[in-house]
């Protein structure tokens, strides 16, 4: 078994002091490896989104240590933060969060931009995204002439450009159609095989289960369950 | 989170990403770029106009003394412009020419007159009387005539910027002033007074006549320094053999007469105060529109600093929007100034737009977009970028 590209032992998330503290996540220990999709289930309110944020160094830990490829993120700044995001990871969010000035393949080229490709090869390789995720004949198009499914589709490309190591998932099938989601599933757990990403997708979505390795349950905050997804199991 | 440190990373990162999105965010809310380009141009054209404005009137205040040619400037003691002034004996001209280091020493005259109208009013002018026998500080921009013609009995020369004022149509007419006969034998052009009283060129005996002063004095006397002259020296050895008199140099009384009509008048105040308010009109404007533009587009920038967009990366979107705005404005206010500056130049009043002024202009510019930029960059530096989690 390779060695986690992410590991979480014993985090605890909590948000704000005294009498107003909430507490999101408890005593999470977790390792996601490269390869592995992995979905987080749950009900709203269980801790899943605060999971994610977590591990993409979005919030930090209030308690518990976090440790990106055997490197602990305690002590870092934003700014070093925001560096280790760009650098090892993509996001995939719920709305796509595409920018509507931007055309398809600009959205890719942006990120592509972010990670300091030479801005000759911007088009090139933001297109050559699109095509793997079958958007050949979109890339000159704006987000409001694309489909739900074809914009999470852009915001997959986007979010995979520049090879990050791990990929997180925010509901991303939640504002899609049923045969539309399953696409975007499937994309998600080819990117997981192709690339040795590991993929960390947070749904409610019962579709996503078959593209799944592996399958936790928070509820709480805590990790309840951990089982083998469809995939994990064939 | 370290803004000066963002900041000075910005030089540093190369982001071409961020001037597409700069420009796609602008042309997209095209009413709203289009309300930012209005308030630079009508910033540009408020400071321009009001900052040419303050150039043109000190230029035109000092223009006597800054054309006239002379090294010093012997003035009654207390003067403290070219425009009103005290008389000198005469003889201090034989005096300043004693001094060693003096090239050449010249009557001139500078003193109100009225002149009266065909029409039976009242105009006030400044009769310049000039030293025909060597002369400087005579006309400029002489466009019909000559100085020599002066030598005519009551023979005047002034600008055509005043014919109309003046109710005068062309070379030979007759006229008064100060009740004394006088004929125009002269044209010049361009050749404007702070006063508005027009400058009205004559023989140095005459311009004596004319302003009812005794024969025996004048106003000013003109010195020009012989070659490798030391001008302190000779500054110092005139003032010791006249009395009552001041000793200035060009640039000092030039200066000094700017100050006074701009200060005493209040026009040098007022000028500022519009190109300051033109200036923060400007800020206003611009940071306004530009701050909604950023409400507008929170999201975007969260998602960015999501994706792990460097703060630099995020102020430079803010920043080019700012200076493709000022680039945009500026053109078209400067274009406008400049309309406005030719116009001028057939009136009374002149817009001055030296090279300098125009680059101070664009600096202004660039310094009032980069503050209106301020208000969006602070509210970006506290973004949550969680908050593009639904």
């Amino acid at each position: 078994m390779s060695a986690p590209v992410l590991a979480l032992r014993g985090v605890d998330l909590t948000y704000g002091e005294g009498a107003t503290a909430f507490t999101a996540l408890r005593g999470i220990t977790l390792d996601v490896r490269a390869g592995e999709f992995t979905l987080l289930l749950g009900p709203s309110g269980s801790g899943k989104t605060s999971l994610l944020q977590v591990m993409g160094c979005l919030l930090r830990a209030s308690a518990g240590e976090v440790r990106l490829f055997d490197q602990s993120l305690a002590g870092l700044d934003a700014e070093a933060l925001t560096a280790r995001r760009l650098r090892h990871f993509g996001f995939v969010f719920q709305h796509y969060n595409l920018f509507p000035t931007l055309r398809a393949w600009e959205n890719v080229a942006i990120a592509l931009d972010l990670k300091r490709v030479p801005a000759a090869d911007l088009r090139g390789q933001a297109i050559d995204l699109l095509g793997r995720l079958g958007l050949s004949d979109r890339v000159d198009h704006w987000p409001a002439q694309l489909s739900g499914g074809q914009k999470q589709r852009v915001a997959i490309a986007r979010a995979i450009a520049g090879a990050p190591e791990v990929i997180l998932a925010d509901e991303p099938t939640a504002a899609l159609d049923g045969r539309t989601g399953i696409g975007v599933a499937a994309a998600l757990r080819e990117l997981a095989l192709e690339r040795g990403c590991a993929v960390v997708v947070v749904s409610h979505d019962p579709r996503m289960l078959p593209y799944a390795d592996r399958v936790l349950t928070l509820e709480d905050g805590a990790i309840t369950d951990d089982r083998p997804g469809g995939a994990g199991a064939n | 989170m370290s803004t000066p440190a963002s900041i000075g990373r910005l030089a540093r990162h190369r982001v071409p990403g961020t001037s597409l999105l700069a420009w796609r965010n602008l042309a997209h809310d095209r009413a709203r770029f289009v309300i930012t380009l209005v308030g630079i141009v009508f910033s540009v054209v408020l400071m321009g106009v009001q900052m040419g404005l303050l150039v043109g009137f000190a230029r035109t205040a000092s223009s006597l003394i800054d054309r006239a040619g002379a090294d010093l400037w012997i003035t009654a003691a207390g003067t403290s412009n070219v425009d009103i002034t005290g008389t000198l004996p005469q003889r201090w001209r034989y005096q300043a020419q004693a001094v060693p280091g003096v090239a050449s020493a010249h009557d001139y005259m500078v003193q109100f007159a009225f002149w009266k109208k065909p029409d039976g009013g009242n105009e006030s002018v400044i009769m310049v009387g000039i030293d025909l026998a060597d002369p400087i500080g005579g006309p400029w921009n002489l466009v019909e005539g000559s100085v020599a013609d002066l030598a005519v009995d009551g023979g005047i020369i002034l600008d055509r910027l005043y014919m109309d004022k003046l109710g005068v149509r062309a070379i030979g007419e007759t006229l008064e002033i100060n009740n004394r006969r006088a004929r125009v034998v002269g044209f010049t052009d361009g050749i404007r007074t702070f006063t508005q009283s027009p400058y009205v060129f004559v023989a140095h005996d005459e311009a004596r006549h004319y302003t009812f002063v005794d024969d025996d004095r004048t106003t000013y006397v003109l010195v020009k320094l012989a070659p490798g002259a030391d001008r302190e020296m000779v500054r110092a050895a005139l003032a010791a053999r006249m009395p009552d008199v001041r000793v200035w140099t060009t640039d000092e009384f030039s200066r000094a007469t700017r100050v006074y009509w701009l200060v005493t008048t209040g026009a040098g105040a007022a000028l500022t105060l519009a190109a300051l308010l033109g200036l923060v009109v400007g800020i206003v404007i611009v940071g306004q529109t530009l701050y909604a533009s950023t409400i507008d587009r929170l999201p975007e920038y969260a998602t960015l600093r999501a994706m792990g967009a460097p703060n630099a990366y995020l102020y430079a979107v803010i920043l080019k929007q700012a200076a493709i705005s000022a680039v945009l404005g500026f053109a078209a206010g400067f274009a406008a100034t400049g309309v406005a500056v030719a116009i001028s130049r057939t009136g009374n009043i002149a817009i001055d737009m030296p090279a300098w002024l125009a680059v101070v202009l664009a600096l202004l510019t660039g310094l009032m977009c980069a503050a209106g930029a301020v208000f969006s960059i602070r509210r970006v530096m506290r973004i949550d970028p969680t908050s593009v989690f639904a």
